[in-house]
């Protein structure tokens, strides 16, 4: 597969929720290639986190076709998430929690490695260098429940590199981490992506976005009612001018 | 199996029992109680009862019933809640009330037919009449949890972290999720006529919430849990038999005591840091 082929590829897809009364997709069509760094932006509500939930086929499509790196992900769903990290917006984790980061990380890898095996030295090497990377190799011990809310974020952020993913799904990776570690995790993500790790990234933040031209989708309503590149610096009011709000 | 320990049969039988069952309970206790799915435990125990009431009303196999019973609900929660759109929780206090009203019909039915002390056992446990059959019965679902954990541990600690997360690096949580139910029905019903119906939710939990008071790894809540219950329950069997007292509802004063002390001298309570 080139840097031109798509790795992910929707269309015309749909998502419904039991027992809504209408899809929280609407006819969604997107083909994101190879090593782009995608923002979604849009109000709240219009779909984004159904979006990278549909891409990683967590939450089944009613109609049309999700494909990821090759899979269709209605079959293949299981391939795809041991290929595709995904950090969620909502979490939080009782202080009696009985993992430490290490084993939080260590999860990370539990698809890639299958059932009924054990890690060995190249998962406890991928574990150390995601650790690494964001700079909290000194926590690996530590309890999850007892860290701070934006160390938990960058454990989990840890955990899905860990992997070492073809395609990141971010789900607002900055809500509760402080300035310093926005611009180190921005300044690693603009790295992945040029390694050609696709990332898309939902988020309301974008004053640290990497110093690179990036793809903005912007959605309402279940819709995509903007796709194009844009400086890092325009995000902002291109998303405000798509989604019809003015500051 | 412990014969060269112990002498009598029915001490014997008792001990292996509580042994076999409690350990187990405890090793499934850590999943149900870190999952936080207490009250499906609960709500199986009392399926289960409903079940083996049932069964020993029609004359049939008390043990094969309460499986029965404690399987069904583990595989209704989830379709109930979906299909009546109701919270999981709901489900459950639904469950909870069919199956309680359906084992107080038959145990207050066999009561007037004359026929109540049989299924008084299994409201409170009767580890005197025990066959062989059924000790081994215990032994082999205890080697069952044993074998489920261990073989299964990194997916169990991915669904007990998180399900969420769990299904978001690639486990296929929901066949896991079901086997934990069915092995968490099967121990349930096998456990019930030795500990009862009432009290079996004391064997599921309090090993675990003792095991968490002192570890910091889910790991070592495996060993511990097991290890404090089969310590506690041999105890209590033994105090029991000996003392001409009710073993199962001794065992589970025990098992609270124990509990009160682990809270008291938990370190996770203690405050290390003073200023100089």
């Amino acid at each position: 597969m080139t840097a031109a082929d798509p790795v992910i590829e929707i269309e015309d897809a749909y998502t419904a929720y039991e027992g809504a009364d209408r899809p929280t997709l609407q006819g969604i069509t997107l083909s994101i290639r190879r090593g782009e760094f995608v923002v979604v932006g849009g109000p709240n509500g219009a779909g984004k986190t159904t979006l990278l939930e549909t891409i990683n086929g967590m939450l089944p499509i009613t109609h049309g076709r999700v494909c990821v790196c090759g899979y269709n992900v209605k079959g293949d769903g299981v391939p795809v998430r041991c290929r595709v990290g995904y950090l969620l917006q909502n979490f939080s984790f009782d202080p009696l929690t009985p993992f430490t980061v290490g084993e939080v990380v260590m999860m990370g890898r539990y698809g890639k490695i299958g059932l009924f095996r054990k890690p060995g030295p190249e998962d406890r090497e991928a574990v150390f260098r995601s650790l690494t990377l964001l700079g909290i190799s000194d926590l690996v011990d530590r309890p999850i429940g007892q860290l701070s809310g934006g160390q938990q974020q960058k454990v989990l952020l840890a955990q899905n590199l860990a992997r070492n993913p073809e395609i990141l799904l971010l789900d607002e990776p900055f809500s509760n981490l402080d300035i310093f570690s926005r611009e180190a995790i921005n300044r690693l993500l603009s790295r992945l992506a040029g390694e050609g790790v696709t990332v898309v990234l939902v988020s309301h933040a974008f004053d640290d976005l990497p110093d690179r031209p990036v793809r903005v989708v912007v959605m309402m309503d279940g819709r995509i009612v903007l796709d194009r590149e844009s400086a890092p610096g325009s995000v902002a009011a291109v998303i405000r001018g798509a989604s019809g709000i003015h500051a | 199996m412990l014969e060269f320990i112990i002498q009598n049969n029915i001490v014997c039988h008792a001990v292996e029992a509580m042994l076999f069952a409690s350990v187990a309970c405890a090793i499934l206790g850590v999943i149900i109680t870190q999952i936080q799915i207490s009250s499906i435990g609960f709500t199986m125990a009392h399926a289960a009862f409903a079940g083996a009431a049932f069964g020993m009303f029609l004359s049939l196999n008390a043990t094969l019933c309460a499986i029965a019973g404690g399987v069904l609900v583990a595989f209704l929660i989830g379709p109930l809640s979906d299909k009546a759109r109701v919270s999981p929780d709901t489900a459950l206090g639904l469950l909870f009330g069919i199956s309680m009203a359906i084992a107080i019909f038959f145990i207050a039915y066999m009561q007037t037919l004359g026929r109540g002390f049989s299924a008084m056992g299994l409201l409170f446990g009767d580890v005197v009449s025990l066959y062989r059959e059924e000790v081994y019965l215990l032994a082999v679902i205890c080697i069952v949890a044993i074998l489920f954990v261990a073989v299964l541990y990194k997916e169990i600690c991915g669904i007990i972290f998180n399900k969420k997360i769990a299904e978001s690096v690639g486990i296929r949580v929901r066949p896991i999720y079901y086997a934990m139910l069915f092995v968490i029905a099967l121990t349930v019903a096998l456990c019930l006529p030795i500990i009862g119906g009432l009290l079996l939710y004391v064997w599921l939990v309090t090993p675990a919430a003792i095991a968490l008071q002192f570890c910091y790894r889910l790991s070592s809540m495996f060993i511990m849990a097991p290890v404090v219950a089969a310590a506690i329950s041999v105890s209590g069997a033994l105090a029991g038999l000996e003392y001409a007292l009710p073993v199962a509802p001794l065992t589970a004063v025990l098992f609270s005591l124990v509990f009160v002390v682990a809270v008291a001298l938990s370190p996770k309570r203690r405050v290390t840091f003073r200023k100089s």
